[in-house]
């Protein structure tokens, strides 16, 4: 650890480590989260623990772990915050919610394509012509496997 | 020994079973499909493919995912070596002298050895779990809950040492995943926890929603921000069959790999990954000239893949006979079992012993099929490895979202996994490694009842786990493996297995 901070002081602008930073930040709020829920559950005795003793005491050693990486990326050098692709997880994201709204309310032969054609929108390189077709043909697939073959309960079609 | 004997037999009279035979072939034949896409792993593959085994009998549908899982991870594999991607983490090292295999126009041999390697290793490790299944399940009858408790610890320090990068982040998403466990009903007071007033978390968050959620959905969105570079191997395959002198070369590699597979893939905490990795510095470090590796050295592939598979298949006995999966893929394997109206433990080799032994001997039948099928299909392999990804991810992600659906039929289930995958992706972009989040959340449930019955055994005083001989050994093991792994100069070693 010792050498780290030689190397530290030696760069004349060190950079810190926004990605742990951020990570140890994240952790805490999952615990404060955590703690919010788990109020009001007892938390009992030892030798009889009650319904909130495990949440509780774990939400409390991770925001413990928390505030350790914080530190651990405000004090050394380290990787920096990266990107986040909204693209990616808009349109991907998405289609999986797409697929939920959509599979009771109108069956897969509505669900599958849109959620296909939902996915593709996430990467830029998509041939529209391609996926459009392939999500026809998938579905057909899926319809003919889990409907006719296994006899799964899933809705084809709702609407009719 | 006689006993073996017989066991066995009745094993193979169940395997060998006309639609068993099916079973164990059509999961073969898919798990390799899905699992040589790449960016899909085993634990994609098996949750994509669990509703395919819902309506058939609990010991038809236990082969069928045994062989959908050997499938996947055989797939992966061939992904390593014809495109330099490694499917998951065991095929990391596949790729190194595989694909330069590949590149020098021995693709077909590469591919040949992989699958030799894997049968001989296969073969093996059915012997050994055969061979360990009935002691051990004696013996965890005489672990307590301490022990139980005091094991799962161990398992959790294994994971958390054999994880990428930070140890403090690793110990974290162990946290993480333990507390997403307490999510649900309370099982011993029934008070409802952490589940935010939602109606469907009452049942606690399912283990398939998480895992497809964290690996699968997040992975989607990671691989979409790198534009791909996938260097799939134009020109010939080349023969299949290694020469006599490729096989002279192999053999040692093999058996070698084997045995460091087979006893590191008992080891809970997923020590299967450690595998290949361990088999290929070995083999790098015995061989009289190092320089041939890396640049397509026979040895390279036969004993990492020879330890990939005795990994994955001796990763069966904890789960089979003390009902601790020790990796992620066990954990969605306990899913599917509990499915079926099995719960997995040392009960199951007594109660059920036609599904324990039938699945052991279909283990064998399974990587028999896996050389049959594989060998052959090479050019279906090689040509859907040319489809791109943008054509490819959305209809993963529709089969995962069916996939999801079928579970429970619950719409629900289908909103968790897209939230999961959030916290998947923000997990990456933070530098958490998922696996021990999934290893902690599996566990959860069971070490919080072990750690009630032991406390109340004990009368709320934590001595019992250590004054207890065989609770304390164990702790002391994770307690000394921690250690070692703090050490400096350890730090470093590891930190170059994982990099290399």
């Amino acid at each position: 650890m010792a050498s780290h901070e030689t190397r530290d002081e030696s760069v004349p602008h060190p950079r810190r480590g926004t990605q742990d930073m951020a990570a140890g930040l994240f952790l805490i709020a999952v615990a404060l989260i955590a703690l919010w829920q788990a109020q009001g559950l007892p938390l009992g005795t030892l030798r009889s623990m009650g319904a909130g003793m495990l949440p509780t005491a774990l939400a409390v050693l991770l925001a413990g772990f928390g505030a350790a990486i914080f530190l651990i990326g405000a004090l050394r050098p380290g990787a920096a915050f990266e990107k986040w692709s909204f693209r990616g997880l808009l349109f991907v994201l998405g289609a999986i919610i797409s697929f939920a709204l959509t599979v009771r309310l109108a069956g897969l032969i509505v669900a599958g394509p849109l959620t296909m054609l939902i996915a593709g929108a996430a990467d830029p390189q998509t041939n529209w012509k391609h996926t459009l077709i392939f999500s026809i043909v998938l579905t057909a697939f899926c319809i003919l496997l889990f409907k006719v073959a296994l006899r799964l309960p899933i809705p084809v079609i709702t609407f009719l | 020994m006689e006993q073996l004997v017989d066991n066995l037999a009745l094993g193979f009279s169940t395997a060998l079973s006309l639609k068993n035979i099916g079973l164990c072939f059509l999961g073969c034949l898919v798990g390799t499909l899905i699992g040589v896409l790449p960016g899909v792993g085993p634990i994609a593959t098996i949750a994509m493919l669990l509703p395919v085994t819902f309506g058939i009998d609990p010991t038809g549908a236990l082969i069928m995912l045994a062989g959908i899982y050997y499938g996947a991870q055989y797939g992966g594999s061939t992904t390593a070596i014809l495109v330099n991607i490694p499917g998951e983490a065991t095929s990391v090292v596949t790729t190194l002298d595989g694909h330069q295999m590949a590149r020098a126009g021995r693709a077909g041999v590469a591919l040949g050895i992989a699958a030799i390697a894997s049968f001989i290793a296969g073969c093996i490790a059915t012997l050994v779990i055969a061979a360990l299944g009935e002691p051990l399940t004696k013996l965890a009858l005489l672990f307590g809950p301490a022990e139980y408790f005091s094991l799962m610890v161990m398992g959790l320090v294994f994971a958390v040492v054999l994880a990428r990068g930070s140890l403090p982040k690793a110990i974290a998403m162990i946290v993480v995943g333990l507390l997403l466990s307490t999510v649900g009903t309370d099982l011993e007071t029934g008070q409802e926890r952490l589940t935010f007033g939602i109606a469907e978390l009452s049942d606690g968050v399912d283990f398939a929603v998480l895992a497809m959620g964290i690996f699968g959905f997040a992975e989607i969105i990671r691989n979409l921000e790198n534009p791909e570079t996938r260097d799939v191997v134009r020109g010939k395959i080349g023969r299949l069959l290694p020469s006599k002198d490729d096989f002279k070369q192999a053999l040692a590699p093999i058996l070698r790999g084997t045995g460091l597979g087979a006893i590191l893939g008992i080891l809970p905490g997923n020590g299967a990954v450690l595998g290949p990795f361990a088999s290929y510095t070995l083999e790098k470090k015995i061989t009289k000239d190092p320089s041939r590796f890396g640049r397509g050295a026979i040895e390279g592939v036969a004993g990492p893949e020879a330890a990939n598979n005795a990994g994955a298949q001796t990763a069966f006995i904890p789960l089979l006979t003390l009902g601790i999966p020790p990796n992620a893929v066990m954990a969605l394997m306990v899913g599917a079992m509990t499915i079926h109206g099995i719960i997995p433990g040392p009960q199951v080799v007594t109660k059920n012993p036609q599904l324990f032994w039938g699945m052991i001997a279909s283990m064998w039948v399974g990587n028999l099929m896996l050389l049959v099928i594989n060998l052959p299909l090479v050019g279906l392999w090689v040509r859907l490895l040319k489809v791109p990804y943008s054509l490819l991810y959305p209809a993963i992600l529709l089969f995962c979202c069916i996939g999801i659906y079928s579970i429970n039929n619950s719409t629900s289930d289908v909103i968790f996994t897209a939230f999961f995958g959030l916290v998947g992706y923000a997990l990456l972009k933070f530098g958490y490694e998922p696996a021990p989040l999934l290893l902690g959340f599996v566990l959860g449930k069971l070490m919080e009842e072990k750690l009630r019955q032991a406390l109340i055994l004990s009368r709320g005083s934590f001595a019992t786990f250590v004054e207890r001989p065989v609770s304390g050994g164990l702790l002391l093991v994770a307690a000394i493996m921690l250690a070692i792994a703090l050490l400096p100069s350890i730090r470093k070693g590891r930190d170059e297995v994982f990099t290399e």
